[in-house]
């Protein structure tokens, strides 16, 4: 699905990403963990062309995706606030995201509603533009909003950041149903070890832009991936 | 206390992003504030004696009282629109072991060296040191001059206090607007009993009391409600209200640009900056009345004509149009992963732009009391802006990437949001093409032809539409990365 060869991003000659290969196949929930700065942002901001790559390039879908615009009707992503429409209510934002992806009101509508425990009816009839709700509660909006329109892509970038205890446990689930019902591709990238192993078939460790780790996730996923943090 | 106070002040001030932009747009800032600053004091100097030339039986001090209503009430609009009270600053500072009288007081303190503080010292002052070497009695020179600095002071402190209102701003305007309409039209002339409260300023030094007690009373009155307010779910913090989700289906009938055409909406009436660009685009209506009123611009300079009917229509064009995708700069990221391609994006922003043009032709009917000269113009006006003036700025636009922050107003001087020396450049065209369109058919065969030239530039470029907006598409394209960059850089 997606493919990554010779991919590098250099700032000022100063190398924050260096990726030889990297392929990650259809349908698979895909953890990407590292600490600050180790490019997990960058990674996906190539990902979305949002920045150009130095050197290299990704595939999607044989899509080259700094070339090409093909692979946004099947791609949809929440990176950060700036995904987000401050002046709108929540219902805005998925209806206006539905319209750029061909989803009338009612689809919408019905795919919102599957989501009502998750927003723990704290988004939907709030009467509040999203600037004015709290960072877990534009989060939450962020993430389902990235699921309008049946994207075959999903990129979420620390997505259980600033939520609370039960939405992280919820978004799991949502994440898991995700990539083994519905064959959705799935990235995520965090720094919560328990959630990722929880949550991705495969973790891929980044540290200072390369790659130090590829991690089939099993048992003993959790205990490698903390030992190696801790070290 | 104020020590630190102050240092912290000097920092913000020297590490704001807009001091760390390039020198040009600093010798420019400085430029225009010597410009304004020295207009006021020129216009201070020479106000006596131009008052004197003209009026030779007039007193100057008894004229200048007679206008000053008129001056208190364009004041408090200004700032209205421009000046707010900094709340944002304290909410570091109310963790912190101090006093929060002392970080009121200073607050409202430093309001008191705003600029627009400095507009009537500079007008005034200059003004007052003229009367006395014309030796008018020092005493109540001196003590007028205190009394209109107090005055401007009340301004200032009552802005604060009426500025979260809109109700009060338009019925200021209203009343201005009501009061210069009744002059001129020799209905009733309120400059004469205003003027009786000025003069026995001037002529009772002890009435400075008076608006020195007024002063007084708006700090403390101020400095209450700041007090009550200091708590971070209140004056420091935005209020949340209700909104309720407006309906704009109707729209869908614009086809593929119906989404962003709503949303667009959406963002203009939603947010304070949009809000603040429509309200100063309606004022561009009544630019004409420069030109329009003085005999010397359509005997002698007819071209200047065509160069007042683009500002006439093109206000929102212009003022909006230039900051285009800037208006998108907080989620500009969204826009560029999702499902959407550049050209639907543009026309939409091309349609607002034609629409606003329209509204304002319909407008601008009442012109057609200069003649049909003039509103044949304005027509012609509107059409180079719909046909070429909206290309032009969309591609201006390209090369605009400066981030704006759409629900804080824009304040004056302090705020260099989409100002830069590209703009200035791409200003240019849009200015100087309409005359030259006009100018050139103008006087080699006649007044109307020119206006056709200048209405047909116009129709071409609707013709061309697709062209211009395929060429337009690409120069975004090219810059897309650049301009995602310089969106997500922390203010």
């Amino acid at each position: 699905m997606i493919s990554t060869s010779n991919l590098s991003k250099a700032y000022n000659g100063i190398k924050v990403l260096n990726i030889e290969n990297l392929d990650i196949p259809k349908g698979q929930s895909f953890g990407l963990v590292g600490n600050n700065g180790a490019g997990k942002t960058t990674y996906f901001s190539l990902l979305l062309d949002l920045i150009q790559p130095s050197t290299g390039h990704i595939k999607s879908k044989d899509i080259l995706v700094n070339e090409s615009e093909d692979w946004k009707p099947y791609t949809s992503s929440f990176i950060d606030e700036s995904f987000l429409i401050g002046y709108l209510t929540a219902e805005e934002y998925f209806y206006f995201i539905g319209e750029l992806r061909d989803q009338n009101k009612s689809d919408v509508d019905a795919l919102v509603s599957q989501f009502e425990d998750f927003f723990h009816g704290e988004i939907l009839g709030q009467k509040k533009y999203l600037r004015d709700l709290s960072k877990g509660n534009q989060k939450k909006a962020g993430i389902v909003a990235a699921l309008i329109g049946n994207p075959e892509v999903i990129i979420l970038d620390e997505p259980f950041a600033n939520l609370d205890p039960t939405t992280q446990i919820r978004l799991k689930s949502i994440i898991k149903d995700l990539a083994e019902k519905q064959g959705v591709t799935v990235l995520i990238s965090s720094h919560d070890l328990m959630h990722i192993t929880d949550v991705c078939e495969r973790i891929v460790v980044l540290e200072k832009g390369e790659i130090v780790k590829d991690l089939q996730t099993s048992e003993a996923t959790l205990k490698e991936l903390e030992q190696h943090f801790a070290g | 206390m104020i020590k630190h106070f102050l240092k912290l002040e000097w920092k913000q001030f020297f590490r704001a992003s807009y001091f760390q932009k390039g020198l040009a747009i600093k010798i420019l800032l400085v430029f225009g504030a010597i410009y304004f600053g020295g207009s006021a004091l020129m216009l201070g100097v020479g106000l006596f004696f131009i008052i004197k030339k003209t009026f030779p039986e007039a007193d100057p001090i008894i004229m200048v009282n007679n206008y000053l209503v008129y001056w208190i009430l364009f004041e408090l609009m200004l700032r209205y629109f421009m000046q707010q009270l900094p709340v944002m600053n304290i909410k570091p500072l109310m963790a912190i072991p101090i006093k929060r009288n002392t970080v009121i007081h200073y607050l409202l303190g430093k309001t008191t060296i705003s600029f627009f503080n400095f507009i009537s010292l500079f007008l005034f002052l200059p003004f007052s040191v003229v009367l006395l070497f014309k030796g008018y009695p020092v005493s109540n020179v001196l003590i007028w001059f205190f009394a209109l600095m107090c005055i401007a002071m009340s301004i200032n402190f009552l802005n604060f206090l009426i500025n979260k209102s809109n109700v009060v701003f338009y019925g200021i305007a209203t009343v201005l607007v009501a009061l210069i309409g009744l002059k001129y039209f020799n209905v009733y002339d309120a400059s004469e009993p205003f003027g009786v409260v000025f003069n026995s300023l001037y002529n009772q030094p002890f009435l400075a009391i008076i608006p020195f007690s007024l002063m007084i009373v708006l700090y403390y009155i101020n400095f209450k409600f700041i007090r009550k307010g200091f708590y971070l779910d209140d004056a420091v913090s935005k209020k949340i209200k209700e909104v309720n989700a407006t309906d704009l289906s109707w729209m869908n009938r614009f086809g593929k640009v119906a989404p962003f055409l709503k949303n667009d909406i959406k963002m203009i009436t939603r947010n304070a900056r949009p809000k603040q660009v429509v309200m100063m685009s309606f004022l561009f209506l009544f630019y004409g009345l420069f030109f329009f009123t003085q005999k010397i611009y359509i005997e002698e300079m007819p071209y200047l004509l065509g160069f007042a009917s683009i500002f006439i229509t093109g206000g929102f064009l212009l003022s909006f149009g230039q900051l285009v995708p800037s208006w998108d700069s907080e989620y500009y990221k969204l826009l560029m992963s999702q499902n959407i391609p550049y050209r639907q994006y543009l026309e939409s922003k091309w349609y607002l732009m034609v629409f606003a043009v329209i509204v304002a032709f319909i407008l601008s009917t009442p012109y057609l009391y200069f003649g049909m000269d003039i509103y044949l113009i304005i027509a012609a006006g509107a059409l180079f802006n719909i046909g070429l003036n909206t290309f032009i700025t969309l591609f201006g636009g390209a090369l605009n990437r400066v981030p704006i922050e759409l629900d804080t107003k824009a304040k004056a001087f302090s705020n260099t949001n989409g100002f830069n020396p590209t703009q200035l450049l791409i200003a240019l065209p849009k200015m100087i093409l309409p005359i030259i369109i006009f100018f050139i058919p103008y006087h080699f065969i006649s007044f109307n032809a020119g206006i056709i030239t200048l209405a047909l530039s116009g129709v071409i470029g609707i013709v061309f539409k697709n062209f211009f907006l395929n060429k337009i598409e690409q120069v975004y394209q090219k810059g897309k990365y650049k301009t995602i960059a310089a969106f997500s850089e922390k203010k």
